[in-house]
């Protein structure tokens, strides 16, 4: 205990962003909670970010500068501690991007950074991994691959993944994919969980057959209301008769034509990462619900209540609590559209622009879960004004919509570029990540970069 | 002095015995060429704030998961604790109860309180 923890800035931002404000840089909020009032604060800030910060008067107290923030890492340790890794880890497995940002290596789950989600079509190297539990080995005879359909059902049958292929129409659509903690590193006070930033989403050409067909084949009794999927990842702790994960749908979804039994991606034999040979994919919902290594889906009379589908999982709160209080159960209802979401991917987060750069050109993505995204707007100014990106239809259904714009800069200097989608009915991302909860869903707050010109 | 350090001592144990019995069932014949494409980084306890119980907490978390998912989380002890019985409840931890649990919560609050400023903001300028 005699160790000195030395204390990071971002460590002092953690604790209160206002009082480190003052004591790092003399910066001091107006009675508006925005802005500088002392020039000298703002004078320690730009030097230390290395330029002038236009609109310093529009920066909320605070908020660390994006070029201070610190990178996400392991907590913060004693000055004579091993060495711990600093900032991110990055991934280093067979056939994947060393781009991507590990969260947790057991379970391995990591991160595409936005910048890597510029492709029109995310390549299988760049496409986000989620596990709950072990990653089993690849299967060595992929089409014998068995599948069981059975509960509520007027024909129970198990049918191989070959026998899958070539009984059932094959469809190809391109789809995001996205985590339910997508966006959880942004609430306060932190929510518990993995802290995906934006990047738990990606979207690839997946094929294989529409699940509604063959349920329809089972025939699903008038009882059967919701789904339950079962797949062959051993949980973590190594105990065989406890599933990983098991998560469902209301029949209705499941009953979309988009929602689908996949064993391509990208024209490419479903990755063993990514839940080949056979997955689920359930589109514009919580990617729990799209079970990767699928074996069985059970028609359930009820509501699924397997591993991930009870108390405050994947589930949002009905009445708004306290953010940090103890959540009461009876409280929370099942996520199931995932909410509208934007994301810069070009330039990246704290691009350095050459002295005298005026315009720049943006690139973005942007998806609502199960609803399409009617307009993008960009900001420069921290929310004050708000200009139109060029946005892109999508392919189809679940798709997301590309955009572009070009920005034009007053000066050189410090920048931050925001971006806010608003979703086909009208509701925006919000500034902050909204209707905190313990596990932290449906954070979509503005994706918010830094880039410094000259 | 040596009575308590005996006392952690002694706890420490326990928990290890105690996750150790979780982690030998997770690894039934040729389980470990299953993590063949992906080998987790060894962790060690040391990369984690100092305060008491550092050693039980990350033994004991470790027998399933990699510390580094305890170490990016900031909670308060009453949410702390929820998520001890959530661990029991919806992974099958070993129950912790009296002092055992104890010791594990008072590390956890301290090493990983809460925090109220969002985590989600990185910036690549500070890699210099």
């Amino acid at each position: 205990m005699s160790g000195k923890i030395e204390r990071s800035i971002e460590e002092l931002y953690l604790e209160d962003p206002e009082r480190a404000d003052a004591r790092i840089f003399g910066r001091k909020a107006g009675t508006n909670r925005r802005g500088f009032l002392e020039s000298a604060g703002l004078a320690a800030v730009g030097a230390a970010v290395g330029g002038a910060i236009p609109f310093s008067q529009n920066m909320p107290a605070g908020l660390i500068p994006a070029a201070f923030a610190q990178d996400k890492g392991a907590a913060p340790a004693p000055a004579a501690a091993p060495a711990a890794p600093k900032g991110p880890i990055h991934l280093d497995f067979p056939g994947k991007d060393k781009g991507l940002v590990v969260i947790g290596e057991k379970p391995l789950v990591a991160e595409t950074p936005e910048h890597l989600l510029n492709d029109d079509t995310t390549p299988i190297d760049k496409f986000y991994i989620r596990n709950n539990g072990q990653i089993p080995d690849e299967a060595k005879d992929p089409d014998k691959w068995v599948i069981k359909i059975d509960g509520e059902v007027n024909k129970p049958f198990e049918i191989t993944l070959g026998e899958l292929k070539s009984k059932y129409k094959a469809q190809t659509l391109r789809m995001v994919l996205e985590c339910g903690g997508n966006g959880r590193s942004f609430f306060t006070p932190r929510a518990s969980g993995n802290q995906w930033t934006n990047g738990g989403a990606g979207c690839a050409e997946w094929t294989g057959v529409r699940l509604a067909d063959v349920l329809k084949a089972a025939g699903v009794k008038p009882s059967g209301i919701y789904t339950a999927h079962y797949a062959a990842d051993v949980h973590l702790s190594g105990d065989p008769n406890r599933p990983t994960l098991s998560r469902g749908v209301r029949i209705a979804k499941a009953m979309e034509p988009e929602s689908m039994i996949v064993w391509g991606m990208n024209g490419k034999p479903l990755p063993n990462i990514h839940g080949g040979p056979v997955r689920l994919l359930i589109p514009g919902w919580a990617g729990s619900a799209s079970q990767k290594w699928l074996t069985r889906i059970s028609i359930r009379d009820k509501e699924h209540d397997g591993p991930g589908m009870t108390g405050t999982s994947y589930r949002l709160a009905i009445k708004p609590m306290v953010p940090g209080d103890k959540a009461d159960p009876k409280n929370f209802r099942i996520l199931e559209s995932m909410p509208v979401r934007s994301i810069i991917t070009a330039p990246a987060n704290g691009a350095k622009l050459a002295a005298g750069t005026r315009d720049v050109a943006l690139r973005g993505a942007s998806w609502a879960g199960d609803l399409s995204v009617q307009r993008v707007d960009i900001s420069i100014d921290y929310g004050q004004s708000w200009q139109a990106a060029k946005l892109e239809k999508p392919k189809n259904k679940f798709d997301w919509q590309r955009w572009t714009a070009t920005l034009k800069l007053p000066s050189d200097g410090y920048f931050e570029i925001w971006s806010r989608a608003t979703d086909s009915k009208g509701k925006m991302q919000p500034h902050v990540a909204p209707n905190w909860n313990p596990s932290g869903y449906g954070g979509n707050p503005f994706h918010r970069i830094a880039v410094l010109v000259g | 002095m040596t009575a308590i350090r005996k006392g952690r001592a002694a706890v420490a144990a326990r928990l290890l015995v105690l996750a150790m019995t979780t982690s030998a069932l997770s690894l039934p014949p040729g389980a470990a060429s299953a993590q063949q494409t992906f080998t987790p980084r060894e962790e060690e306890p040391e990369e984690f704030p100092d305060a008491p119980g550092r050693e039980e907490t990350f033994y004991f978390c470790t027998a399933c998961h990699n510390f580094k998912l305890v170490a990016q989380q900031g909670m308060s002890r009453p949410r702390w604790d929820g998520t001890l019985d959530f661990m029991t409840e919806r992974h099958g931890m070993p129950k912790l109860e009296g002092k055992d649990r104890d010791v594990i919560l008072d590390y956890l609050e301290q090493a990983f309180p809460e925090t109220t400023a969002t985590p989600g903001w990185q910036n690549p300028f500070l890699k210099r």
